[in-house]
């Protein structure tokens, strides 16, 4: 009876000769039974850069959720004239009464203070962000790649045309006023998918729809006026007419990817900005801001990572085996993601802070007086010549400092989750 | 096999082509690719069909397509005189539990992030199998059957060796008792010695349970060995089906023949002797199969009818098929 | 290959529909009256009915159901959104609020500006990227591989305003090497024809404008450059390091080929492709920091201005300088596909 050799385990650990720890270590992985995620763990911890990102993060983290919760501090009332613009004291003395490690700014509040508690809106910002750019952009990277590989099944085709039909019947009803026609639409993307076999192929069935489309957009737009009814009955017969199509799986990501390429059409720091600059500033609305210009960055990642999954054999086995869409994606396609999401949503973390940080900078972040690093850049760089550094280098570093943790911890679990090191 | 066995898998003018697509939103369909092109044979219980053929010729779409794991373009599939196609996936999803399928690829065919018993463990969950000490026994049954030590449940696959891993998939696939297997190359990415093993698995799990297999794969000789009746696919077209002995002494279909003659016979006197084939040119795209025989293009034996019109596929001699229109000059 | 162009441009239309249309929601976005939000409240009535009247906001945005219903088929599609889009078309992209001047053309007098700035930077960036990944990764995990590393990792961390600033600092106050801010100095005799101008300055032979404005645009360039030659070091690293792995590079080695022409010859060339494509990416992405670097070194291209107008609340600027660098985005983004698939021969053209 063929048992567990040595063999398949030193294949795992790339080794050419056995030494006495070797066979000591080959009994314990024999006895303790290691999944990936163990093994890219330990991969993770042993790697320098990741120890040093992970200590950057934790340390700042820490103190900024401490800072919140137990230092007080109400910026509104933070405010002292005499104390303007003072270099970093540590000893107090006739002209700068208490002790100041950074500092203070232009309205002579304690840079110290400001930094420490600007790190949790900062921190705020860039985990905000990056979740609302996950959870949709992943969302539909994974809608976009699954379905573009695995047949829809009856019920989802239907829902998908329900709900393209609805979309698209929006225009004509809103030209004619009659909201009515959107649930007529909606309906006939029900038929075309339910009846999806009917007169398949063939030219008949899209005329059939086409004209079915004219009459719910034309027919009912007669009551309007007759002019409104000839463009609502054109519009409908070419909504019928798509509805009537073979219903490619990829249709849906063909859609969505498109939009994101509107979306990653403008420069990212650009978009933000003007977004904001339109709805107003504020954290939150920074956050959103930054949050929908990565959307794209997750969908596109998410997707090609779900269909690299998708054509494994392990997805057709759990097919044959009848396990249906819900479980393989959470069961099979979800798992097997985790990795390169793990590693863009630190590195995402680290440059939504930056771009928290430039929006800040340029006054559209957070309002003042809240403390926000790249608002208390923007504040003081032009004290500059008078020679302030203080206030301008303090608040950089810990911007630069934070980045930079996540970008150590982003890279080192880019190298601890690399496949490639993987049998 | 003997006449009293019955028939349980019929595949019947079975379809499947993959369309081709063009466009940037909204794609037009300008062609196919005709993957499986009308074709029909049977399957006894209990008995090892082969189905052999190149890279290409279809072999593994047929296999995926009786399991439904691609929709048709037409033809049936009867599976103990019940039509598959007509089932909706409730349905269907009762079936698959009578049918199951083994991969050729052991490294893509196991979830890397599941343990070996969960995989194992997957048909029962689906097929509604409560968790219990009935579940962990069936699971530690089925690794014991085939071969590996059931301490090994909870392992992850990247810890087995290619041989233990296509075990597993053994293992998933007997879970729900399935009366068919469809074996899609199992052997052909594992080693000659481990091959035989696998092998010889399979056997005796048929014999102890009853299993019928299709049993796909492009190595002659290991078919031979396993197989009651083999099938010959070229192009997505089934050209010759008979016992497998039958098909060996007598190969009726050019293509059979120059299959024959090239595998290697342990012999070298014999070897000598022997008449090799070769084929010239080169396997037309299944997505413009050439018009009439589809094999006419290389054929050594092509005349003027066999580019015009396909040879039927006909039983020329009882539990011998064969299309072609040669075939009546090699019976002898 | 110019099927393969052409397809790719009609591609980019709806695309660039997308942003035409985004951009022109930015405005009706506004919570309350837009003429309002730019004009102040202590606006006249005068002025607010002026500013309503050149954005049509007394029109329907997107179509006019009324005037269908009436039968007028022109008043149907003679709205905000088609009358932008027409404007548009015409290279009309509105007037100022404020001063009422046309904004397509003072872009266009800016735009030099901001495209030496950014060309310059990138130029830098690629002369100082690319060798260091190349060395980096013939000496693999040498204490030059390791600095360069983890200084390109700093590089990508820091943010471009703060790098801008230190540098000023640096340079400017403390030193007094540079000069803090803006093109060229006052003092300096100079007429420029293409607006680039360190072209200009060695185009008429006038050192001291060629000095003085490289003087001026150092600055900006090391600072805006920065991210650039830190992604771009990176990456070719990490593929010629991928390219030297390759059978085809142990063969070379193997066939007794120095060390210095298997780098060039072989493994650059090929690995390349990724590079370009990277670079290419970079410009974009330079352009979209042009208006955090402007902004600091007073550097009078479009960032800047667009800056100063969002301050101002002069909105159509905005509109129109977003269109403008994401319509060099999308263009950007064209060639580097296009050059992609002309460099790589394995890519149809499909």
């Amino acid at each position: 009876m063929p048992t567990l050799t040595p063999a398949s385990i030193m294949i795992e650990r790339k080794m050419t000769k056995t030494t006495q720890s070797d066979i000591a270590t080959i009994d314990y992985a024999v006895r303790e039974h290691r999944s990936l995620w163990v093994d890219a763990w330990r991969r993770l911890v042993s790697s320098r850069t990741a120890q040093a990102g992970l200590f950057i993060v934790s340390f700042l983290i820490l103190t900024t959720v401490l800072a919140h919760f137990f230092w007080e501090y109400n910026p509104k009332t933070d405010l002292d004239y005499t104390l303007k613009l003072k270099p970093p004291t540590l000893i107090p003395n006739e002209e700068v009464p208490s002790v100041h490690i950074f500092g203070t700014d232009k309205l002579g509040r304690d840079i110290f203070r400001r930094v420490v508690h600007g790190g949790w809106n900062t921190l705020m910002v860039g985990i905000i962000a990056v979740t609302i750019s996950l959870v949709i952009g992943g969302l539909l990277g994974l809608l976009a790649g699954f379905f573009e590989s695995i047949e829809m099944t009856r019920l989802e085709k239907i829902l998908l045309l329900v709900f393209l039909g609805g979309l698209m019947g929006f225009l004509p009803a809103w030209i004619a006023e009659q909201p009515v026609q959107i649930v007529l639409f909606a309906l006939l993307g029900g038929a075309a998918a339910m009846f999806e076999n009917f007169l398949a192929g063939r030219s008949a069935r899209v005329v059939l729809f086409a004209a079915v489309g004219l009459l719910i957009g034309g027919g009912l737009a007669l009551f309007v006026s007759p002019y409104t009814a000839i463009v609502t009955g054109l519009l409908g017969g070419l909504i019928g007419a798509a509805l009537s199509l073979q219903l490619g799986g990829s249709l849906f990501s063909n859609i969505t990817m498109r939009a994101m390429d509107i979306v990653l059409a403008f420069p990212s720091y650009l978009l933000a900005i003007a977004i904001v600059a339109f709805l107003g500033t504020g954290l939150e609305k920074g956050m959103v801001a930054i949050g929908i210009v990565s959307i794209p960055v997750f969908a596109r990642l998410v997707r090609s990572s779900v269909l690299s999954v998708v054509q494994k054999e392990y997805i057709l086995a759990a097919q044959s085996v009848g396990e249906g869409h819900g479980r393989i994606i959470f069961r099979h396609i979800f798992p097997n993601v985790l990795s390169p999401i793990t590693v863009q949503t630190t590195l995402g973390i680290g440059s939504a802070i930056l771009a928290a940080a430039a929006l800040g900078f340029l006054g559209l972040g957070a309002v003042p007086p809240e403390p926000e690093w790249g608002a208390m850049l923007g504040d003081s760089y032009k004290y500059l010549s008078s020679g302030a550094w203080w206030a301008v280098v303090f608040p950089g570093v810990a911007i630069m400092l934070i980045v930079l943790g996540f970008n150590l911890l982003g890279d080192g679990l880019r190298d601890a989750l690399d496949p490639k090191m993987k049998v | 096999m003997s006449a009293e066995s019955s028939v349980l898998v019929k595949v019947q003018n079975l379809t499947k082509y993959f369309p081709i697509n063009k466009g940037i939103l909204f794609q037009s369909h300008i062609g196919d690719v005709k993957a499986v092109d009308d074709v029909s044979f049977e399957i006894y219980s209990g008995e090892t069909l082969g189905l052999v053929g190149e890279t290409g010729c279809g072999k593994t779409t047929v296999g995926r397509t009786i399991l439904r794991l691609y929709e048709p373009t037409s033809g049936h599939v009867y599976f103990e005189g019940i039509d598959l196609m007509s089932l909706n996936e409730s349905g269907m999803r009762a079936f698959r539990k009578r049918m199951q399928m083994i991969f050729q690829d052991p490294y893509a065919s196991l979830n890397p992030r599941m343990t070996v018993g969960s995989i194992v463990a997957a048909p029962l969950d689906v097929h509604g199998v409560p968790d219990g000490k009935d579940k962990k026994e069936r699971i530690d049954e089925l690794l014991d059957m085939v071969g590996l030590n059931p301490d090994f449940v909870n392992r992850y696959p990247h810890e087995f060796s290619g041989g233990q891993r296509q075990r597993i998939g053994i293992a998933r696939a007997l879970a729900v008792n399935p009366d068919l297997i469809i074996c899609d190359e199992p052997i052909s990415s594992l080693d000659v010695s481990i091959q035989a093993q696998v092998v010889n698995l399979l056997e005796e799990l048929q014999g102890r349970l009853g299993l019928t297999y299709l049993f796909i794969a492009h190595d002659l000789s290991m078919v031979r060995h396993i197989s009651d009746r083999i099938a010959v696919m070229y192009l997505g077209k089934v050209v010759e089906l008979a016992d497998r002995n039958e098909i060996y002494l007598r190969p009726l279909h050019p293509y059979t023949q120059a299959l024959m003659s090239a595998v290697p016979v342990p012999d070298p006197d014999i070897a000598e002797t022997r008449h090799r084939v070769i084929l010239e040119g080169d396997l037309p795209s299944p997505a413009h199969p050439p018009v009439g025989c589809n094999f006419s293009t290389r054929c050594p034996l092509a005349k003027e009818q066999c580019f015009t019109a396909d040879p039927e596929y006909r039983e020329i001699v009882p539990g011998h098929w064969v299309a072609c229109y040669f075939a009546d000059q090699f019976v002898k | 290959m110019a099927r393969y162009v052409i397809r790719r441009l009609i591609a980019t239309i709806p695309t660039i529909l997308g942003v035409t249309i985004v951009v022109f929601m930015f405005l009706r976005l506004i919570p309350g009256d837009p003429a309002i939000a730019m004009l102040g409240e202590h606006a006249t009535e005068e002025n607010v009915s002026r500013v309503r009247e050149q954005f049509g906001l007394n029109r329907p945005t997107f179509l006019d159901r009324e005037a269908l219903k009436q039968g007028d088929f022109k008043g149907f599609i003679n709205t905000q959104y088609f009358i932008y889009l027409g404007r548009l078309l015409r290279g009309d992209l509105g007037d100022s609020i404020h001063r009422r001047i046309p904004v397509a053309a003072t872009l266009m007098q800016r735009f030099p500006a901001t495209m030496e700035l950014a060309f310059f930077s990138m130029f830098v960036a690629i002369i100082i990227g690319v060798p260091v990944g190349i060395i980096s990764a013939a000496r693999r995990n040498s204490i030059l591989d390791s600095t360069t590393m983890v200084g390109s990792l700093i590089g990508v961390s820091m943010p471009i305003f703060w790098l801008g600033v230190m540098l000023i600092m640096l340079f400017a106050v403390i030193l007094q090497w540079l000069p803090a801010g803006g093109r060229l100095s006052s003092s300096v005799e100079f007429t420029p024809t293409t607006n680039f101008y360190l072209i200009d300055s060695l185009l008429t032979f006038n050192i001291p404008a060629f000095v003085d404005s490289f003087q001026h645009i150092i600055l900006p360039a090391i600072a805006l450059a920065t991210i650039p030659m830190a992604v771009t070091a990176r990456m070719t690293r990490s593929s010629m390091l991928d390219v030297m792995q390759e059978d085809y590079v142990r063969t070379a080695r193997a066939k007794g080929v120095t060390e210095r022409l298997v780098l060039y010859r072989h493994a650059l060339k090929n690995a390349f492709l990724p590079i370009i494509t990277i670079i290419g990416l970079q410009f974009g992405l330079l352009l979209a920091g042009a208006v955090l670097t402007e902004t600091i070194f007073s550097w009078p291209g479009i960032g800047k201005w667009v800056y100063d107008s969002i301050l101002a609340r002069d909105y159509p600027i905005v509109q129109g300088g977003t269109l403008l660098i994401a319509l060099i985005f999308v263009l950007i983004n064209l060639l580097v596909d296009v050059s992609y698939a002309y460099l790589d021969p394995r890519i149809h053209y499909d």
